[in-house]
C-alpha cells in the first residue's frame, strides 16, 4: 500500500550516518521544526499534502538540510490544548514507517530516510504525509480534516520557525502557570522503594520529585509510555484539607503503595504530615524551633548547616520513607513552586538557607523577604541567626 | 545481538583487549554492526579506535536534572532519546557510546531508568554490543548494562591482576548479573610467566581463555598516539587475539 512498510515495529530503529538517504534537522542544522494547529472545520483542506521546496528525489544522496512540518486539523471536538499532544504523534507515527527515524520535537526535530527505503520508492515526502494523515485520522477519530506540509526550502523555513516559537512559549506559559487545580491527576513515582520500601513520590504540577528529575509533564509522558512502571496515574480525587493540601485519592494511593506505612500527605506543609523521602532528595527544609522558621540546605552544602548540624546528618531524619514533622526532602525546584511549603507560611517561615539555594529561589522570593533570609554568609549558629532575625524584624 | 563486555583493573589492557576485538569484528565479519560502550571513566577507547568524542551519557543524565538543560516542553524521556543518538559516535561500521565521568552526588534513579530503557532500545540496532567496564561493574551492578552473553576478564601477567580479576569475578557473582559466560584473559606475558601464575588462576574458579603477549608494537602505536585498531595483521597482539576468537567462535 505505501511504498515503505509501516508498523509499530520500526519504532526505536536507528539509521547511521552512512546509511541515510536524506537527513532533515539534527544537531549541526540550524532551522527545523514542526507545529500543528487546530483550526475551523471550513479552514482546513482534507487531505491536502504540500511539499514547498525541494523533495527528497530532488535532493544528493547524504544531504543534511532544513524541515519544517506544518499540520493543520480540524474537528468538532478538537481543542486548542490538544495541539502539543497532536504534534507529538508526527514523531510517534513516523517512526512506524520502515527506514525512517524521528527524533525529539518543537524546533528540535531530527529525521533520517534510510537508502533502502528510498529505494523501494519512498522517494517523496507527500508519502510521509500521506501515511501521517491515514494513522492520525483513523487513531484519533476526532480529527475530521487533515492537511500537512512539508517545508525544505530555507529561508521559508526560517521564517515559519520564528512564528512557531511563539507558539512553543505560549505553550510554556501556559503549562507554567499550571496549578494542581487545574488539573484532575497528579504522579506517583516508587522507583526508589528498592532503598525505601515505604516511600511514594507524589509529583503535582507545584511539586517536583524530590530527585529533581521528575515533574508533572514528565509523570504524564511516562504513565503514557509504561502505565504500568514505577510513575503511575494518582487521580487527585477531593481536596480535604484545605489548609494543609491533603487529597483523599492521593492519601489511598498513598496508604496502598507505602504498604499501609503512611497514611496522609500534606502536599505542602514540613509540619503536618510531611510528604516522605527515600534519601535522595536534592535539598532538605528543617525546622529551627529558636527561631519558629526553617533552614534549607541542599546536599552540595559542604560543612554544617545554621544549626550545626551538616546535610548528611538533617537527610538521615528525613529518610527511609518514614514521615518526621519538621524535616522535608525536596527538589531544588520546589523552591520556584507557588504552592512552596505554603501550609507553613511559605517563604515567610524560611529563616535560613545556604546562599546556592537562595540564589535558586530569588524569582519566587517575595522582594520584602529577600534581605531577611539569612545564609551562611551572614551567620554561622542559632545564636546568630535569632540576632539576625530580631534586627529584621522577624522576631 | 550479543552482549560483550569486559572487565578489569585499570592498567591491565583491557581496553586494547576491546579494542583488539573490535578490530577483529570488523576485519573478519564485515557484514555486522558494532557498538561500542566506553563506560570506564578512566578509559580511552575512542583513542584505540581512532574517534573523537565530544558528548558522554555522563553529561545527559546531568542534564536531566537541570531545567536549564532541557529544552522547554521537552520531557525527560525525548530529550534522554534524542541526547543519546546524537552522542553516538558514528564510524564506518562501528558506533561508540561513552558514558563519562560518574555522577555527581544525588539520586539518578530515574536518569538510570531511562538510559537502561533507551539503551536497550539502541543496541538492538547492532550485532555485537562491546562494552569496556571499569573495575567496580557500576554500570553492570546497577542493571543499566544487564544481560551479558560474554564477560571477559582482563588480568596483566602479576599476581596482583589475578587477584584483582577475581574480585571483580567475586562482584559478578556477589550481585548475581545475568551472565552467560565469564572468562578470564591475561594480558602483556611474556613466555614463562602464565605457567607462573597458574596457580594463582586456579584460584579465582576463571576459565582461562588465553593470552595476549607484551606486543611492543601496541606500545609504539600508544606512544605515538595510533589507534590499536590499526595494528597490522601480523602484530603479535593481533595473532594472539586471533586464537582467542577462534576459542571463542566468533
Amino acid at each position: 500500500m505505501y511504498a515503505a512498510d509501516v508498523g509499530p515495529q520500526y519504532e526505536g530503529e536507528r539509521i547511521r550516518k552512512n546509511e541515510f538517504q536524506v537527513e532533515f534537522g539534527g544537531p549541526d542544522v540550524s532551522h527545523k521544526g514542526e507545529l500543528v494547529t487546530v483550526k475551523g472545520l471550513g479552514e482546513v483542506e482534507h487531505e491536502k499534502i504540500t511539499v514547498s521546496g525541494p523533495d527528497l528525489k530532488d535532493l544528493p544522496e547524504g544531504f543534511s538540510g532544513p524541515l519544517f512540518i506544518k499540520v493543520e486539523v480540524a474537528g468538532e471536538e478538537l481543542e486548542k490544548d490538544l495541539e502539543a499532544v497532536l504534534e507529538r504523534r508526527i514523531h510517534q507515527y513516523i517512526n512506524y514507517i520502515e527506514g525512517v527515524f524521528h527524533m525529539a520535537q518543537r524546533y528540535d526535530i531530527w529525521i533520517r530516510i534510510h537508502k533502502n527505503s528510498f529505494k523501494k520508492g519512498l522517494n517523496s515526502l507527500e508519502q510521509i504525509g500521506r501515511i501521517l494523515i491515514d494513522l492520525f485520522t483513523a487513531e484519533l477519530p476526532v480529527i475530521e480534516k487533515m492537511s500537512v506540509e512539508f517545508i525544505t526550502d530555507p529561508a521559508k523555513v526560517q521564517n515559519l520557525l520564528v512564528e512557531a516559537l511563539k507558539v512553543y512559549k505560549e505553550r510554556d506559559e501556559r503549562i507554567k502557570g499550571l496549578r494542581e487545580e487545574d488539573v484532575d491527576e497528579f504522579y506517583g513515582c516508587v522507583l526508589c522503594q528498592s532503598f525505601a520500601p515505604t516511600h511514594v513520590c507524589v509529583i503535582t504540577p507545584e511539586r517536583v520529585s524530590l530527585c529533581g528529575a521528575i515533574n508533572w509533564l514528565d509523570g504524564r509522558a511516562a504513565t503514557k509510555v509504561d502505565p504500568e512502571g514505577a510513575q503511575f496515574a494518582i487521580p487527585k480525587g477531593n481536596l480535604i484539607d484545605l489548609v494543609n493540601i491533603s487529597y483523599d485519592n492521593v492519601n489511598q494511593v498513598v496508604t496502598e503503595r507505602s504498604m499501609g506505612e503512611t497514611t496522609r500527605f500534606s502536599l505542602h506543609s514540613a509540619l503536618s504530615y510531611p510528604h516522605t523521602a527515600c534519601g535522595c532528595f536534592e535539598a532538605i527544609v528543617f525546622y529551627i524551633p529558636e527561631v519558629d522558621g526553617f533552614g534549607i540546605v541542599s546536599r552540595d552544602f559542604a560543612g554544617p548547616s545554621v544549626t550545626g548540624d551538616p546535610f548528611s546528618t538533617l537527610a538521615g531524619s528525613a529518610s527511609g520513607g518514614k514521615q518526621n514533622e519538621g524535616y522535608l526532602g525536596i527538589g531544588i525546584q520546589y523552591l520556584t513552586s507557588p504552592k512552596f511549603l505554603i501550609a507553613d507560611g511559605g517563604f515567610n517561615r524560611v529563616a535560613w538557607m545556604s546562599s546556592a539555594l537562595k540564589e535558586a529561589a530569588v524569582e519566587n522570593l517575595p522582594p520584602e523577604l529577600a534581605g531577611k533570609i539569612a545564609t551562611e554568609k551572614d551567620v554561622q549558629n542559632v545564636d546568630e541567626l535569632t540576632e539576625f532575625m530580631q534586627n529584621a524584624g522577624r522576631l | 545481538m550479543k552482549q560483550v563486555a569486559i572487565a578489569g583493573k585499570g592498567g591491565v589492557g583491557k581496553t586494547t583487549f576491546a579494542a583488539l576485538l573490535l578490530r577483529y569484528l570488523q576485519k573478519n565479519r564485515p557484514d555486522i554492526l558494532l557498538l561500542a560502550v566506553d563506560a570506564d571513566p578512566n578509559a580511552n577507547l575512542n583513542e584505540a579506535l581512532g574517534l573523537k568524542v565530544d558528548k558522554t551519557i555522563s553529561t545527559i543524565l546531568e542534564g536531566t536534572k537541570d531545567p536549564k538543560a532541557v529544552p522547554s516542553g521537552m520531557t525527560k524521556e525525548m530529550y534522554m532519546e534524542y541526547k543519546l543518538l546524537d552522542a553516538v559516535v558514528e564510524a564506518e561500521k562501528i558506533d561508540l557510546l561513552v558514558m563519562g565521568n560518574p555522577q555527581k552526588s544525588g539520586c539518578y534513579c530515574y536518569p538510570n531508568d531511562l538510559l537502561r530503557k533507551n539503551l536497550e532500545k539502541l543496541r538492538s540496532n547492532y550485532d555485537y554490543v562491546i562494552i569496556d567496564n571499569e573495575a567496580g561493574l557500576e554500570h553492570l551492578s546497577r542493571r543499566i548494562v544487564s544481560q551479558v552473553d560474554l564477560l571477559i576478564v582482563v588480568s596483566d601477567s602479576t599476581v596482583r591482576g589475578v587477584r584483582s580479576a577475581a574480585r571483580v569475578y567475586e562482584i559478578v557473582q556477589a550481585v548475581s548479573l545475568d551472565v552467560k559466560a565469564v572468562y578470564l584473559v591475561v594480558s602483556k606475558t611474556t613466555d614463562t610467566e602464565v605457567a607462573k601464575l597458574q596457580e594463582e588462576i586456579a584460584k579465582t574458579g576463571l576459565e582461562l581463555l588465553g593470552s595476549i603477549p607484551l606486543d611492543p608494537l601496541v606500545a609504539e602505536y600508544d606512544l605515538q598516539g595510533r589507534p590499536v585498531v590499526d595494528l597490522p595483521d601480523d602484530a603479535v597482539a593481533v595473532v594472539a587475539f586471533s586464537k582467542i576468537a577462534d576459542k571463542l567462535k566468533l
